[in-house]
């Protein structure tokens, strides 16, 4: 009799547990792995970020240690929690959506930025706390996380969009990649590759838009017009398209598993040596020292091809913005955190040092003995250095615009038309109409 | 003839051990990756290849020493299996009681209501779910995970056949004792029904311990995390999590696949326990 | 007073099962009404709700996602049924026949995949199928001088990778529930069958199929249900809930896409209506035809 009390007990004291736990909400990690300390005391306030980039946190981190070390009397503990892609962006717009649960400080990556900034957003305006930094980091990066003036969002990076070259690849085929300007040079070029070595050029992406965007950033055109309506079906984005087909074609480029350069299986099939090129954004460069350590050494950074002379060379692609939140628990601490550790030069600098982006502080660009450290490890890893490309590219990095249309736009391309056309060798403009046909439904 | 009996004899033997095979090679398939780096994975996919030479004890050592979340999510798992299973066999057992202790206005009707939510696909109440649990403020926190579950549409009904089979004359005797209606139900039909409760654990503690969807929508701190969650919080290309995630996966198989050991006949009433009845 | 009162017999049986009642309102019965409610309004979070009629409904009918989502989710639960029923029971007969040797350990073997969780099984089995030609799948192809199959982008091929994902897991525990089955038949039957000169064959159509009726009619309905209702097993199989071409997108995708990632409640909750409606009619309609309820009266 006693033990049938006993488990009753026991059942009982786990209910009231249960409601203890689900009485505190969230921040109760006490001890936990995820908290970066960064030397702060006693008194320093807690703030919960989120991220879908491991890395980004590296760099909060160091900037953490700094903060605190500067403002002993406004010291911050950083509780982070690293989400995949697209978690955290659900989680987040829900969060902030009904003001319950939603961190204090976060990344938002641009693809999904617009869906933050419908009706009233409700991030914290950061208008105050970037006047130190005006003049010093590039307009168009705070523009591009704007809505109707006002800077909701801080950029992390340009993103300028180059070539990854394999020279080892290259050199087997007698190919030297500094003698590649235009896409028919490209062409010709992987022709002699996949001849010599039975390897491909470069990649066909079904899962990105990179290779849109800079085919269309070329051509001075975009994905929406002026008023920021879908037209996915332009002459412009047919004409890159069947390009980029053509090159597939020839065996060329050929599509990749994970659909593009950014994934975890597109890392292992670089990294043994399949794929000559990637052309992407120029944080691609920390994916190579991280997961691709097998061709230190043999990566050089090149300005992309373009279709005639002349065109621009890059466009800024990706970005992730760090915003507060409403709910924020100290609001004016995390907006003043967050404009010290993205904007301010210290910031810009270790930017580059850690994750190998390259910074919005264009002054970073041309500090030397920052670009050109024996010791930093990007600079290691590459054949050439990078901002020797960027300086060279520097005025002609195109914008591609976000709109509130654009979420949809991504989504119907690397989901559906991308792998029609360059799976199913679907016709490319019969794909593009039924594309656009499909946002426009979409956005009704 | 007996030599056709031995044929079909030997040749049963070998198609279910082919079919046995098959069934355990992505077990096999995991293990042996457990062993590996995790930028073999990433770069082969999983396979079966035996090299002693990239083959360590790392990823285990980086488990059990690293600076990692798993244990958090693996006893966060556990303590919710454990209140989860506990509370919803009390309640259900309770429940099926009243169902066939009894007879009383609206019982059928009730019990229709029973079979009918075995019937309907949780998954469309998960947005109004959602809502109300924001709404009533109880997002992020385990309650919001047990307390849809703690009346078990499959469990009251198992137990209602279990009980259906004890005499009701216990619990008139009981009453002739002058013992309470909750006495006869606590001191009388509890411990009939112990036997019944070990199949009951088992099912409910395995969906409990393998639950996802609901539990991922609505714990969004890593503290917080079950298991299943805080794995698949690990797949994202920009964490180099394989080392972890892999030997992780295995080792979450690990401490059901020794319960299951050594509870074999109970997991294996609980799983049918729905489809016979009594 | 109120002692006497909850202690009296007539009230007792309704304390017994209150909790049941709790329950049933607050978790099922309020969140399905308000399912309804929703599914006729403009449901976005953090704005003004709005009573929009019919309109979730006939943008629906005209939605060529939302259809896919359907024939994906309709296709699957077919093929779970075609597969994951006469196998199993053929199985099930045959480990359960006297001259089966190591019957406890098969058993235990092909129960074990419904162990382990959809996120961890799905993991596995994404990696399998990876279109590297090294990965596990592919390799096997290449033993047999088969080119790599890029399993997850093709439609056909992915849909193999979701059942077979189904196939290991389900097999053993249907083939349970067949065994269960089995052992209410009692052995005189069959004596006495192969007293009468029946063939193996005979009395398994003849004995078997028909008493095997209840188990196998139950096996159909969480089948039919657990097939339209999948959604983790894709996720994890394309690593989120986009797959090239929707080619692994499900109707409860399709709702967690809407509601959860574009802030569509309403028109996700009208996706769920009809996922109910059509759960519903699929399975009372076979339940009709099967005659359980035929039997219930009895």
């Amino acid at each position: 009799m006693k033990k049938k009390w006993f488990i009753m007990f026991l059942v009982l004291a786990m209910a009231t547990m249960l409601g203890a736990c689900g009485g505190k909400s969230s921040g109760n990690a006490g001890g936990e792995t995820s908290v970066m300390e960064g030397g702060a005391g006693e008194n320093a306030t807690e703030l919960s970020l989120w991220t879908f980039v491991e890395l980004h946190g590296q760099h909060f981190e160091s900037m953490l240690k700094k903060w605190n070390e500067a403002n002993p009397d406004r010291q911050i503990k950083l509780n982070v929690t690293v989400m995949p892609y697209d978690d955290m962006h659900n989680k987040l717009s829900i969060a902030v959506q009904t003001g319950v649960g939603a961190p204090d400080i976060a990344d938002i990556e641009l693809g999904k930025y617009p869906d933050f900034m419908k009706g009233t957003p409700q991030l914290e305006s950061l208008d105050d706390v970037i006047e130190p930094y005006k003049g010093t980091v590039v307009q168009s990066q705070l523009d591009l996380y704007s809505k109707d003036g006002t800077v909701y969002g801080l950029s992390t990076h340009v993103g300028a969009s180059v070539a990854f070259y394999n020279t080892e690849i290259l050199e087997a085929a007698g190919v030297d990649y500094k003698n590649i300007v235009t896409w028919d040079d490209f062409k010709t070029a992987g022709m002699q590759v996949y001849e010599k070595t039975g390897k491909y050029m470069g990649t066909a992406d079904t899962s990105a838009t990179w290779q849109e965007s800079m085919l269309l950033a070329q051509q001075g055109a975009d994905f929406t017009d002026d008023a920021g309506n879908p037209v996915v079906n332009s002459e412009a984005m047919v004409k890159g398209l069947t390009m980029m087909k053509d090159l597939q074609d020839n065996n060329v480029i050929a599509t990749i598993a994970g659909g593009q350069p950014d994934t975890e299986e597109a890392y292992g099939e670089f990294n043994a040596g399949n794929y000559a090129t990637a052309f992407m954004p120029l944080w691609q460069m920390s994916r190579y020292t991280n997961y691709m350590s097998d061709l230190a050494g043999k990566i050089a950074i090149a300005p992309l091809p373009v279709m005639e002379k002349g065109m621009p060379r890059s466009f800024g692609g990706g970005g992730t913005a760090t915003v507060v939140t409403k709910t924020a628990k100290d609001v004016q601490l995390a907006k003043e955190f967050i404009a010290y550790a993205k904007l301010s030069l210290d910031a810009n600098i270790d930017i580059w040092d850690t994750l190998g982006f390259d910074p919005i502080n264009m002054d970073v660009w041309d500090m030397k003995d920052v670009t050109h450290n024996p010791e930093n490890q990007f600079v290691k890893y590459f054949v050439n250095n990078p901002f020797d490309v960027l300086n060279e590219i520097k005025d002609e990095i195109q914008l591609i615009k976000s709109t509130p249309a654009s979420p949809t736009i991504n989504n119907i391309l690397c989901t559906v038309t991308l792998n029609e056309i360059f799976e199913d060798g679907k016709d490319i403009k019969q794909a593009l109409d039924d594309a656009q046909a499909q946002i426009e439904q979409e956005l009704k | 003839m007996v030599k056709k009996q031995f044929a079909f004899k030997i040749s049963l033997f070998v198609f279910f051990t082919v079919l046995c095979v098959l069934v355990l090679i992505p077990f096999y398939a995991i293990t042996l990756a457990s062993f590996k780096p995790g930028e073999d994975l990433v770069r082969n996919g999983l396979n079966l290849s035996f090299d002693l030479s990239r083959m360590s004890f790392d990823n285990f050592i980086f488990l059990f020493t690293g600076n990692h979340s798993y244990f958090t999510w693996f006893f966060n798992s556990l303590f919710l299996t454990v209140v989860q299973v506990a509370l919803t066999l009390i309640v259900s057992a309770t429940v099926a009681y009243g169902f066939s202790a009894y007879e009383f206005k609206g019982k059928n009707f009730l019990f229709i209501c029973v079979l009918l939510i075995m019937m309907v696909p949780f998954e469309i109440l998960l947005l109004p779910l959602y809502t109300l649990t924001n709404n009533i403020g109880l997002m992020n926190s385990y309650s919001a995970i047990v307390l849809p579950g703690i009346a078990s549409a499959a469990t009251i009904f198992f137990f209602r056949q279990y009980l259906s089979g004890i005499p009701k004359e216990i619990i008139a005797a009981g009453r002739v004792d002058g013992a309470s209606e909750y006495g006869i139900y606590m001191r009388l039909i509890l411990p009939v029904m112990k036997p019944s409760f070990a199949a009951m654990a088992i099912l409910n503690g395995m969906n409990s311990w393998n639950n996802f969807l609901w539990p991922f929508m609505v714990l969004s701190n890593s503290d917080k995390y079950t298991l299943p969650i805080g794995l698949k919080t690990l797949l994202t290309p920009y964490g180099n999590n394989y080392d972890l995630l892999i030997v992780g996966s295995f080792f979450s198989i690990v401490p059901i696949f020794i319960l299951f050991m050594a509870f074999q006949k109970y997991f294996i009433d609980g799983m049918t326990a729905g489809a016979v009845k009594g | 007073m109120i002692k006497r009162f909850l202690y009296s017999q007539k009230v007792a049986p309704y304390v017994f099962v209150l909790p049941f009642v709790a329950v049933f309102i607050i978790f099922w019965v309020y969140p399905l009404a308000s399912s309804f409610t929703m599914s006729f309004q403009k449901v976005t979070l953090g704005q003004e709700t709005q009573w929009i009629g019919f309109d979730n409904y006939s943008k629906l009918m005209g939605d060529g996602v939302f259809l896919k989502a359907i024939t994906n989710s309709a296709i699957y639960m077919i093929f779970t049924l075609i597969i994951l029923i006469p196998f199993p029971m053929l199985f099930a007969v045959l480990i359960n026949s006297k001259s089966m040797w190591g019957r406890e350990f098969f058993k235990s073997s092909f129960f074990f995949p419904a162990l382990t969780s959809v996120v961890v099984a799905g993991t596995i089995f994404r990696l399998m199928f990876g279109e590297m030609d090294t990965s596990l799948i592919n390799s096997v192809l290449g033993f047999f001088g088969i080119d790599p199959v890029k399993f997850l982008k093709g439609q056909a091929t992915g849909y193999i990778a979701l059942l077979v994902l189904a196939t290991w897991r389900w097999t053993g525990v249907n083939m349970l529930y067949f065994l269960s089955g089995l052992k209410n038949i009692p052995d005189d039957y069959y004596e006495a069958a192969s007293i009468d000169g029946a063939s193996k064959f005979q009395q398994f159509t003849k004995i078997t199929m028909p008493l095997l009726k209840p188990t196998t009619v139950y096996v159909l309905t969480i089948s039919i249900y657990a097939g339209l209702a999948m959604f983790i097993e894709s996720m994890m199989l394309w690593n989120g809930n986009n797959s090239p071409k929707n080619i692994g997108l499900t109707i409860v995708g399709y709702l967690y896409r809407q509601g959860i990632e574009k802030n569509n409640l309403g028109y996700a909750a009208t996706v769920g209506i009809v996922l109910l409606a059509i759960t519903m009619i699929i399975n009372l309609t076979q339940l009709a035809f099967t005659g359980l309820f035929k039997k219930e009266e009895n």
